[in-house]
């Protein structure tokens, strides 16, 4: 099936527009959010990559984690993930979705986010600049365009991974029926 | 509006407490026995102390207590009182204050969270801050951090080091 679709040039033609027409849920987890505003207004204007903010899971494609999660943050997240429609990527920003971070040793912040999402990129520092930001938004475009951005069919196929992670942190989780 | 000095002899009169401080301007710290400690606020709240800003907790390990703070503040005389009382940590019971500020019961339930302090009369304990917690509460000086961390979580692996 994934070659099938890698191969057709339909599918070339899907990945170039959707590359193209990015909305970016603005949903902040910690403090990286401080770094979103200019990032959206016209000091960088990443509106001009073809990205935009959007206000609710069901309109939007990326999902941005800015920061730290505390496990009860990410239940929030997992929620809010699958309520996106697809296609759908995860964006990790700091060095806290990556290795906890400077919370490396809490007791309610996960340290590996892509245990629990699929991530697509990670965007590492503490806090990453809109610079980086930016930079950031056109890998992911580049990956999308080459057809590798594929988390949110990786999350379908490995679906049990996800949840008996999710579990070992939240204590319950929500299965698909 | 009261000075330091002034609100130090009359709650000397009035609260028979252990002991008076005055940590800095506008700063005051008093400390009760727990037996005293609701009439004391009271007390203090019909002496201007409307204001109560939060209740905090400290865990005394090697004294075996609990030490339950209650941060009052007045709009008249512009000071700040820290209430303290002690309580024992092994059978960690105190009792509400929820009829004195209605706000109290969120603090209550934040100290219950993270101390494991339970407050006579106040019925509503559910977790606030935390979700799911099946372990010691997290403030207690007895909770190893770094033991939880590892038995929960995993450290990333860079090629083979952790």
């Amino acid at each position: 099936m994934k070659e099938k679709y890698k191969s057709s040039k339909w599918q070339e033609v899907i990945n170039w527009a959707q590359k193209r027409s990015l909305f970016m849920l603005h949903y902040c987890t910690g403090c990286g959010a401080i770094e979103l505003p200019p990032t959206m207004t016209s000091r960088y204007d990443m509106s001009r990559f073809g990205i935009g903010p959007a206000a609710t899971p069901r309109q939007a494609d990326i999902l941005l984690i800015t920061g730290y999660l505390s496990t009860k943050t990410l239940k929030r997240v997992v929620y809010t993930y699958e309520q996106m429609q697809d296609p759908k990527f995860v964006m990790g920003f700091g060095s806290c979705t990556i290795n906890g971070g400077m919370y490396w040793d809490s007791y309610n912040t996960i340290k590996q986010l892509d245990k629990y999402l699929p991530v697509d990129l990670y965007i590492a520092g503490c806090m990453p600049r809109p610079e980086a930001i930016l930079e950031g938004f056109l890998d992911l475009k580049q990956k999308i365009e080459a057809g590798e951005a594929e988390g949110y069919k990786k999350y379908k196929e490995e679906y049990e991974y996800y949840k008996t992670n999710q579990e070992k942190v939240l204590g319950e989780v929500k299965r698909r029926q | 509006m009261r000075s330091e000095n002034e609100l130090i002899t009359l709650i000397n009169d009035k609260l028979n407490p252990l002991e008076v401080n005055i940590l800095r301007e506008q700063n005051m710290s008093v400390k009760l026995k727990k037996d005293e400690l609701v009439s004391g606020l009271n007390y203090l709240k019909a002496r201007g102390y409307s204001h109560l800003a939060t209740i905090s907790c400290v865990d005394w390990i090697e004294e075996n207590e609990f030490e339950l703070v209650y941060h009052l503040f007045s709009y008249e005389d512009k000071i700040n009182i820290s209430v303290k009382t002690r309580i024992d940590r092994d059978k960690s019971k105190f009792v509400t204050i929820k009829n004195l500020w209605a706000v109290a019961q969120y603090y209550e339930r934040d100290i219950h969270d993270f101390f494991g302090i339970e407050f006579e009369g106040n019925d509503d304990m559910e977790e606030l801050i935390l979700e799911n917690w099946n372990d010691i509460p997290p403030m207690r000086k007895d909770f190893k951090t770094r033991d939880y961390v590892n038995e929960k979580f995993e450290w990333r692996d860079y090629d083979g080091q952790k």
